[in-house]
């Protein structure tokens, strides 16, 4: 049973900043729940139109629900939980790292790395090379 | 059914669902039929409601919870832990001593 509110409550609290994590979960809870209601209404004798209803109208006020979630900040994603972390200081380790960044890729791809490096001293032998040969053709004129 | 009665309200989520799981481990569902019960239907919550409950208390290291496959559907077990138990009974001591309070203030004559 999938209640379209559902995708709209997702949508919503995603917006909010609430951790994808906890969003997805709760939807899979919400869902399990509407289930387990319908089931109790149908063993109730209800039809299934009027058990999902039921169902719905039990499991409540969606919204009140997402304001919950917004008012707590330990399921938020961390960015907005620490903002300054993520637009101040994050951005500046991140240049401070960038020198690095191709030892991080050679660490990350040990064998590309090699290949990579291998191509730049045999071009830049074959640079050398060509060079040493035009001074000797100069010298030699 | 009782009425649900927001205003007073604040906290007492928590306290049940930290007070059923203490007894053993329980999904969603179960939590809210549970409450039901051993509340004798006086208090009556927008079922969904428990949920950002529950993970706030999983979030501050309250409860543990995992997933578990039933009939092909996923359910989300909780269960308290020491950490949990500590804040169960700081929050029992705080519910008795507010609730002795407001016994006593209601039970004393008006004016007096």
């Amino acid at each position: 049973m999938r209640d379209h509110r559902l995708d709209a409550l997702q949508e919503e609290l995603l917006n909010a900043g609430i951790a994808p994590q906890n969003v997805k979960r709760l939807i899979i809870e919400l869902n399990d729940h509407l289930e387990d209601l319908r089931l109790d209404e149908i063993a109730r004798g209800e039809t299934d139109a009027a058990a999902r209803n039921m169902a719905r109208d039990r499991l409540g006020d969606l919204s009140m629900l997402a304001n919950q979630m917004r008012q707590r900040d330990e399921l938020k994603d961390w960015i907005y939980r620490y903002p300054a972390i993520a637009r101040i200081y994050l951005p500046l380790v991140w240049f401070l790292l960038l020198p690095a960044a191709p030892l991080f890729a050679g660490l990350a791809k040990p064998a590309e790395a090699m290949r990579w490096g291998a191509a730049l001293m045999m071009s830049a032998g074959l640079t050398a090379l060509l060079f040493l040969s035009m001074q000797l053709a100069i010298a030699l004129t | 059914m009782g009425q649900s009665n927001p205003p007073f309200m604040s906290g007492v989520p928590e306290l049940l669902l930290l007070r059923l799981l203490d007894q053993r481990e329980m999904y969603g569902y179960e939590l809210v039929k549970a409450i039901r019960r051993v509340t004798e239907e006086a208090i009556s919550l927008g079922e969904g409601v428990i949920y950002p409950v529950l993970h706030s208390l999983e979030k501050r290291s309250f409860l543990q919870a995992r997933r578990k496959k039933v009939d092909g559907r996923t359910r989300v077990y909780y269960s308290l832990n020491a950490e949990g138990r500590r804040h169960l009974r700081r929050l029992q001591e705080d519910w008795q001593r507010i609730q002795t309070g407001v016994t006593t203030a209601l039970d004393k004559p008006a004016g007096a």
